[in-house]
């Protein structure tokens, strides 16, 4: 942060930056063929040799999701799983918290245990979990496609790590100037924690809204399924309709990509005080 | 009295998620991994039968299954270090500069990350396409035939792998950088004055700063690998022959195709116990080498 | 002290108590007016337009569920698991032993269906009718939609060619592939799929072999499935099929790579709307053959969920389902052939020059053999093996062997 910005940028920077910048083109090139498919006609799209550039741009496709296909229902269920898991954010702010500074009776082996879950592949998952919750009614419910990735080992991992930054003395202050534990932890711990806070709710974001899997297995009926499951529906044995395809891609992709530009500068700096170091 | 029952309060409901959908499900396959159990038999209880190590013995018998453990080992060793590095070297040369072109490329190396695997396989799969995808036609241009990126089996390998390494760098770049930023300025300016190179300064002292960072990403990206599902799963379903079936992929079709749950569960408990075997191996070396 | 303890307690007793309350395996209280169904497919806007009149007249409320195809496996095993599925489901008939295995459909025998007269066996294609698709001797599924295979050609490019008609044999097929694939570099004569267990089926039985014997154990070891691996292999051989997995076979024939195809109907619709500029070069021809010209008898049937609350409304729609009426307003709609045979018989499938020929290829035509998870065990075994033999070089006679030993143990019974 402290180079003069002044300054001309030097050679070096220079060279890195078009090195960078070509390499930004290249790792993004299967993005940008994704949204220019989006807006090919039909006819283009089969075409071979395919082309870059689409020569009759169409956003009829776009129009056809939302208005033959459900995709606008789809588009409603995801935000509505993208805004339950922000509260599981809550939840692991504060197990984060706990975890970090209290010292309780378990609570090695506990966080052992929250770390294991991060080990544990989902294929082994999938059946006992889908048991669970229909032994408690929450299957075909909003809540029961959230619920299994509420709350995962990782996130808890990096509140924890953040919050053992926080100095205990301006905790154990408030403590002695008379504050409940929870009016703490709301007045206190999490407005120091926004840079974490930033991260957590990014990656809650994409996790929630490329949600697939349970979405799948728990909706029983198809108005609670969510964009990733809509996407793959398209998936025929016969690819039909690429430029369709394409759009419903573009359609998933470029709401984060927005969320994630809005939030970059956070991320990063909530990354850096977590104590990676 | 107030306050010891704080904590609990606060990591309870956390835990009890993590516990109810992590690790019940592990100890309810620990369990059905020593019964035959298979779709009558979920569907009805009384229909399963205890067989002993039975599904452990086939397992191990079994060369599919051994293809897919020499392919998630295959997939883990070219996979683990082309990501840290990738990763690495990209957080490097972005934190060389602050500008906001700088900050702007963050973006575009982000998105592989967060686009959804359906997206995914459906522009891969264009891409790789032998007769009509884009990279064999640019290949054309320059007079080399039509390459079978997904249909030869060892080329398959390293197509599907190189999907999941531009994905994967994404989040850990993001991390790198972070940790990039927490480097003291002071160390560096210090080295400059004394005459070192940029280059020498990097080597010399900031990767050694990122130890934590860097032993983070590698046990995270370790475990991904080792889970290694999504990328085979959309473009190959494992194959050719089964050249791209890792692990994970083994069990989601024994279990899910070919209904044969005691036997998936018995391979699910298998891999468990080499992902954490692993994990502790890393966490144990660290721990050596912090206490030196 | 007492709190800690607590702590571990409550999340055990949770959890035990959701495991206990989903294995009395009970269903959601439901409702004699509504029904459940699930169908295949990346839409349920078509059949809930069929299913129209229906609920008109019944009165009872249809909720239509699409589910992808790839999903089929999970959402059976998930529902079978918790006890909780629809009232009526499409099957399509490669699943259908997993899914009677399971136990959870309902069984459909004669008394059961004696008041739905549109149900009765001899309503539908011999195919599919009645015990043919009847599991262990119990009929657990009623016929919904018939799909075959048939020739589909490039009439232009084989007019080109100097090849006037379509090959009627597969011998004939086999030498106008080679002619074709000279064509030049990425051209091909026909296209094998290496995803399709049926091809080799097929060629078994027009060779004069079945693939199970009369106890009804799977068997390779026989002289039409060593003429069907003569021709697989061959075409390979011959340069006249492409060797990548990923070959797009719809694009194919629109480009002219693949000039030759056996396949269904449902390429007709993709061909129809991806390239209408092709239409008049290209057809449809009755499948090529040997001894016998027989070709496989895919398709869908229905099902009644075993634990269904409205069993008189499930079994109300599967008539409906069963009209000719239904049937060809349901091929009119998503383009699949009825399995009824008065409908089959329609002045309107006759006059459409594709669809005589689905029709009278139905009319030869024979299910693969419904032995447990033919798709993933016995099919893939026999994809495997040939696979490997005609892409990565593999010894044939090994390698049949192993065939033959791994699959000799299956049985449809």
């Amino acid at each position: 942060m402290s180079t003069s910005e002044l300054r001309r940028p030097k050679a070096p920077t220079i060279l890195i930056g078009a090195f960078l910048g070509a390499g930004a083109l290249v790792t993004a090139f299967p993005f940008l063929w994704m949204v220019l498919g989006s807006v090919k006609p039909r006819s283009e799209s089969v075409a071979y040799p395919p082309s870059i550039i689409p020569e009759q741009p169409t956003f009829e496709y776009f129009v056809q999701l939302f208005e033959e296909l459900e995709f606008s229902r789809y588009l409603i269920n995801t935000i509505a799983v993208v805004l339950i898991s922000m509260v599981g954010l809550i939840l692991m702010a504060m197990a984060g918290y706990g975890f970090s500074k209290f010292e309780f009776r378990g609570r090695e082996p506990l966080f052992f245990l929250v770390l294991i879950t991060m080990m544990i592949p989902i294929q082994v998952t999938m059946i006992p979990t889908y048991l669970i919750l229909n032994g408690m009614r929450l299957t075909n419910t909003l809540i029961g496609i959230a619920l299994p990735t509420l709350v995962t080992g990782f996130s808890v991992f990096l509140f924890r790590q953040f919050m053992t930054t926080i100095p205990t003395e301006m905790i154990e202050a408030a403590r002695i100037d008379g504050a409940g534990e929870w009016r703490i932890f709301w007045q206190v711990v999490m407005p120091m924690s926004k840079p974490i806070l930033a991260v957590q709710v990014v990656l809650t974001f994409i996790s929630g809204w490329n949600s697939f899997l349970w979405p799948l297995i728990i909706a029983n009926d198809e108005r609670l399924y969510t964009l990733s499951v809509g996407v793959a529906l398209l998936n025929q044995q016969i690819a039909t309709n690429p430029s369709l395809q394409m759009a419903a891609a573009t359609l998933m992709v470029v709401p984060i990509l927005v969320v994630f530009i809005v939030f970059q500068r956070f991320v990063v700096q909530g990354f850096a005080l977590s104590g990676l170091k | 009295m107030k306050i010891r029952l704080a904590p609990y309060a606060f990591i309870a409901p956390a835990s009890i998620l993590l516990l109810a959908f992590g690790v019940l499900p592990i100890l309810v396959a620990l369990l059905v991994s020593f019964t035959d159990m298979n779709l009558a038999g979920l569907g009805n209880w009384s229909r399963i039968q205890f067989i002993g190590f039975d599904n452990y013995v086939e397992l191990f018998t079994d060369a599919s299954f051994w293809q897919a453990l020499m392919n998630t080992g295959l997939f883990a060793v070219i996979g683990v270090p082309s990501v840290i590095l990738l990763s690495l070297g990209v957080a490097l040369l972005l934190n060389h500069s602050n500008s906001r072109f700088f900050r702007a490329l963050r973006s575009f190396y982000f998105v592989p990350a967060i686009t959804a695997i359906v997206a995914i396989a459906l522009v891969w799969g264009y891409l790789y396409n032998t007769q009509f995808g884009l990279f064999n036609h640019l290949l054309s241009l320059v007079g080399v035939p039509p390459v079978q990126w997904l249909s030869d089996p060892a080329l398959a390998k390293f197509s599907v792998a190189l999907v999941a390494i531009w994905r994967g760098t994404g989040l850990n770049i993001i991390i790198f950088l972070a940790a990039l930023q927490g480097v003291p300025k002071e160390y560096l300016e210090a080295a400059s004055l004394d005459g070192a190179s940029r280059i020498r300064t990097t080597i010399s002292i900031t990767i050694p700063l990122l130890r934590f960072a860097i032993f983070f990403v590698t046990i995270t990206t370790i475990i991904a690998w080792l889970q290694f599902f999504d990328e085979p799963f959309v473009l190959t379903k494992g194959g050719p022959l089964g050249a791209t079936t890792s692990v994970p992929l083994f069990l989601y079709q024994t279990g899910f195709s070919s209904s044969q749950f005691g036997y998936a569960s018995a391979g699910s408990v298998v891999l468990f116990l080499i992902i954490a075997i692993v994990t502790v191996i890393q966490l144990r070396s660290r721990r050596a080498d912090v206490d030196q | 002290m007492k709190r800690t303890r607590l702590v571990w307690v409550a999340p055990l007793a949770i959890t035990t108590l959701a495991l206990a309350g989903c294995s009395a395996g009970d269903s959601a209280a439901g409702n004699p007016d509504e029904l459940t169904v699930w169908v295949m497919g990346d839409s349920s806007a078509n059949f809930e337009e069929l299913v129209a009149p229906f609920v008109e007249d019944s009165g009872i409320d249809v909720d239509v569920v699409a589910i992808p195809w790839d999903s089929v496996d999970q959402k059976f095993t998930t529902a079978v698991a918790s006890g909780n599925g629809p009232d009526v489901l499409q099957i399509g008939i490669s699943k259908l032993r997993t899914f009677a295995d399971s136990g959870a459909l309902l069984p459909l025998d004669e008394a059961t269906v004696a008041d739905y007269p549109n149900l009765a066996a001899d309503t539908f294609i011999d195919g599919v009718s009645g015990d043919a698709t009847a599991i262990g001797g119990e009929v657990v599924s009623v016929p919904w939609v018939a799909d075959t295979r048939v020739l589909f050609y490039r009439s232009d490019i084989l007019e080109e060619n100097g090849i006037t008609e379509p090959p009627t044999t597969w011998d004939e097929l086999r030498a106008d592939a080679k002619t074709l694939a000279k064509r030049g570099d990425g051209q091909f004569g026909y296209y094998i799929p290496q995803w399709d267990s049926a091809l080799p089926v097929i060629m078994t039985w027009d060779h004069g072999d079945e693939i199970v014997t009369a106890d009804g154990a799977v068997d390779f070891d026989t002289p039409g499935f060593a003429a069907a691996v003569d021709l697989y292999s061959g075409l390979y051989a011959d340069g006249s099929v492409p060797t990548n997995a990923d070959f797009d076979q719809t694009q194919g024939f629109i480009s002219g790579a693949a000039p030759m195809l056996v396949s269904g109907p449902y390429l007709a619709n993709a061909i129809s709307s991806a390239a209408p500029e092709l239409e008049g070069k290209w057809s449809v021809a009755p499948i090529p053959g040997a001894d016998d010209d027989r070709s496989v008898l895919a398709g869908s049937n229905l099902g009644v969920w075993g634990a269904t609350d409205n069993q008189e409304g499930a079994l109300a729609l599967l008539d409906f389902l069963s009209t000719a009426e239904t049937q060809l307003t349901w091929y009119g709609l998503d383009g699949q052939l009825p399995t009824v045979k008065s409908a089959l018989e329609d002045e309107s499938l006759a006059s459409d020059p594709l669809t005589a020929v689905y029709s009278a290829q139905l009319n030869n035509a024979t299910i693969l053999p419904l032995v447990p998870n033919w798709d993933g065990e016995t099919g893939k075994a026999l994809l495997d093996a040939l696979n490997s033999i005609v892409l990565t070089g593999a010894d044939r006679g090994s390698t049949l062997d192993a065939l033959f030993q791994a699959t000799g143990s299956t049985s449809i019974n």
